[in-house]
């Protein structure tokens, strides 16, 4: 204790002093492209760190914006199914294999724990020319389709777990109640592990919404996702040659803006969830 | 079923008064257990299906087709090991090779200490409310998607880029260069893009690791004054093996499917300074329609990464699994 104490006053301030010192470095690329979008060329030029304001009304993110909208959009129309997909499908497994006694449970288990073990480049190639066989280029579902698949494994590996935590006395009580299994799976399941869910739920977001390879794979740029047209990034003519690295940064942070929001809003379960996920490896 | 119901009819024979009674019990029962596996079945049979369609069909058609001549069009023709020969033979696959293992060697034990380093500073925190605003700062980075992050960071390596100002503003015009298409610089710009290289992620597991360390463990430590270096590599290392062991096994299966900085920043260019076995895949499949080529460089990543992964499990195995071997 004494030692601790003592390593604790002395150390205080440097310690501090150097945590932040990273953190503030780890959150520089997002503070930088938040003022680069603010700025014109001229002002990167001169400075690259400062807040300067080129145009008071925000013009290369309404310029960036309107060529992002539609992206969003698309984006929007694949994740939402996708999500929904793995959550759905994800609980009916993930209460099978807590909460049923049937023949093959374990072996099943680990078929679908063992998909942990395929990396994704291995199955791209042969996934891609799969969903073009089915006719399924420049289609949502093309993404969508693989996505649940892809969000399975992990999903019912942490809802199991979470489904196991629910105390036995609910499940007998309701059985007494002449209760079936989907009854309890909706009524007594899905409202404890709702924290869970919803960590799961964002941790796919983030993946979805950053992907870039797949999509530009199966899409057509008319099609874009917000990840592939940031990476495919054309500025309009409009725009000066000077000033096209300060509308690219104005498009990188509204690409950002949403799963900052989320973030936010979903604070306690980010954390709780990245927490149980961890732990649980 | 109707057969076992048979069957058991027959075993029991003898003790005619009981027979037929037990028989029904052992036939409902048996019933039961049919309509409870059904019911189990019918659970997964959604997930099964999806996963069968697009994570097992895939992952075979990828090993089979590693052994087969393909334009992804016309049937495969098997060429048994002839794509391996080939690769074996290809410098470019096998400098590819090469840039991972460096990107490997460097960038994972980058990765893993500033990881473990703020972990360790967050937990050595001595409030509770300092420690968690902490995490949230470094937890924030996980909601860069990671194409944002690589873009900026090509910005940052561009010969008018933050780098070079950095660099000449403190005098070292000498050093400044265009990161990315200098082909001395160019891998290198790759393997170090992201600093200070926190990850977010393995922080927090290791943060997770550090906070089961028994208080009885540390109390014992103080008491023997054990110095703050010390505890560190006899008490907390030791005891957060088992999270290093599980991000050391991810950071391998990461980096080795790390497509996207060199897809988006280099292409494999300068030259062929900056190609890496994935790249190569993708770029073969895609560029030049040679898809059982590319397959037979999944195929050997694959193994390489998986046997990999499997010696890290074995070679650093926990105390408690030696304990639970033993027993």
């Amino acid at each position: 204790m004494n030692s601790s104490r003592r390593v604790r006053k002395l150390g205080r301030i440097p310690h501090y002093t150097f945590l932040a010192v990273i953190g503030i470095l780890s959150l520089f690329p997002i503070y930088f492209m938040a003022v680069t979008g603010l700025k014109n060329g001229v002002q990167l030029q001169k400075n690259p760190f400062n807040i300067a304001i080129a145009h008071p009304f925000g013009n290369f993110y309404a310029t960036a914006w309107s060529y992002l909208a539609h992206p969003f959009i698309h984006t929007a129309i694949i994740i939402v199914p996708s999500i929904v997909g793995i959550l759905a499908l994800g609980m009916l497994s993930a209460y099978a294999f807590a909460r049923m006694e049937f023949f093959g449970s374990t072996f099943l288990f680990y078929a679908i724990f063992g998909l942990l073990l395929i990396p994704g480049f291995l199955t791209l190639i042969p996934l891609f020319l799969e969903v073009r066989g089915m006719g399924l280029v420049n289609n949502p579902l093309g993404l969508i389709l693989p996505y649940i698949a892809g969000g399975q494994a992990f999903a019912i590996f942490v809802f199991r777990s979470a489904i196991s935590d629910i105390p036995e006395e609910l499940f007998e009580a309701a059985r007494i109640d002449g209760a079936s299994h989907l009854r309890m799976l909706w009524s007594i399941t899905l409202v404890f592990c709702r924290p869970i869910m919803v960590a799961v739920g964002l941790l796919n977001i983030t993946t979805f919404w950053g992907d870039y390879v797949f999509p530009s794979l199966v899409l057509n740029t008319g099609q874009s996702t917000a990840a592939m047209a940031i990476g495919n990034f054309q500025p309009p003519p409009s725009v000066s040659s000077i000033n096209v690295t300060n509308m690219q940064f104005a498009a990188y942070t509204i690409v950002s803006v949403p799963l900052i929001l989320l973030f936010i809003i979903f604070l306690r379960y980010f954390i709780s969830g990245m927490a149980s996920g961890a732990v649980k490896m | 079923m109707v057969s076992g119901t048979q069957g058991d009819v027959g075993h029991i024979g003898s003790e005619r008064s009981n027979a037929y009674s037990s028989a029904s019990i052992a036939a409902r029962q048996r019933r039961r257990k049919m309509s409870r596996t059904l019911k189990g079945w019918a659970f997964l049979l959604p997930t099964f299906v999806f996963i069968g369609a697009f994570a097992y069909w895939p992952a075979v058609r990828a090993l089979e087709g590693a052994f087969t001549s393909w334009d992804g069009v016309s049937p495969p023709t098997w060429v048994g090991l002839g794509n391996f020969r080939q690769l074996w033979h290809d410098t470019v696959f096998l400098d590819s090779f090469l840039h991972l293992l460096w990107w490997s060697i460097i960038g994972i034990p980058l990765g893993m200490v500033a990881s473990f380093l703020v972990a360790l500073l967050i937990y050595r925190l001595g409030s509770n409310r300092a420690q968690y605003w902490f995490r949230l700062a470094f937890a924030l980075t996980l909601c860069l998607p990671g194409i944002v992050g690589i873009l900026t960071w090509s910005n940052f390596y561009e010969i008018d880029g933050l780098i070079n100002t950095i660099l000449n503003g403190i005098g070292l015009h000498s050093l400044a260069t265009a990161w990315l298409s200098n082909p001395k610089t160019a891998l290198g710009a790759l393997i170090f893009m992201g600093f200070p290289w926190v990850q977010a992620f393995a922080m927090l597991v290791f943060y997770a690791g550090l906070q089961q360390i028994p208080r009885d463990i540390l109390d014992a430590a103080a008491v023997d004054g054990i110095g703050s270096l010390r505890r560190v590599w006899h008490i907390e290392i030791p005891l957060i093996k088992g999270q290093l062991k599980v991000i050391l096994v991810l950071s391998i299966i990461g980096i080795t499917q790390n497509l996207l900085p060199p897809l988006l920043l280099t292409q494999g260019g300068p030259g062929n300074a900056t190609w890496t076995p994935v790249l190569y895949m993708y770029e073969q499949a895609f560029q030049y329609d040679t898809i059982g080529y590319a397959l037979a460089i999944a195929f050997i990543l694959f193994v390489v990464s998986l046997v990999l992964a499997i010696l890290t499990m074995r070679f650093l195995r926990t105390d408690a699994e030696k304990r639970r071997r033993v027993a």
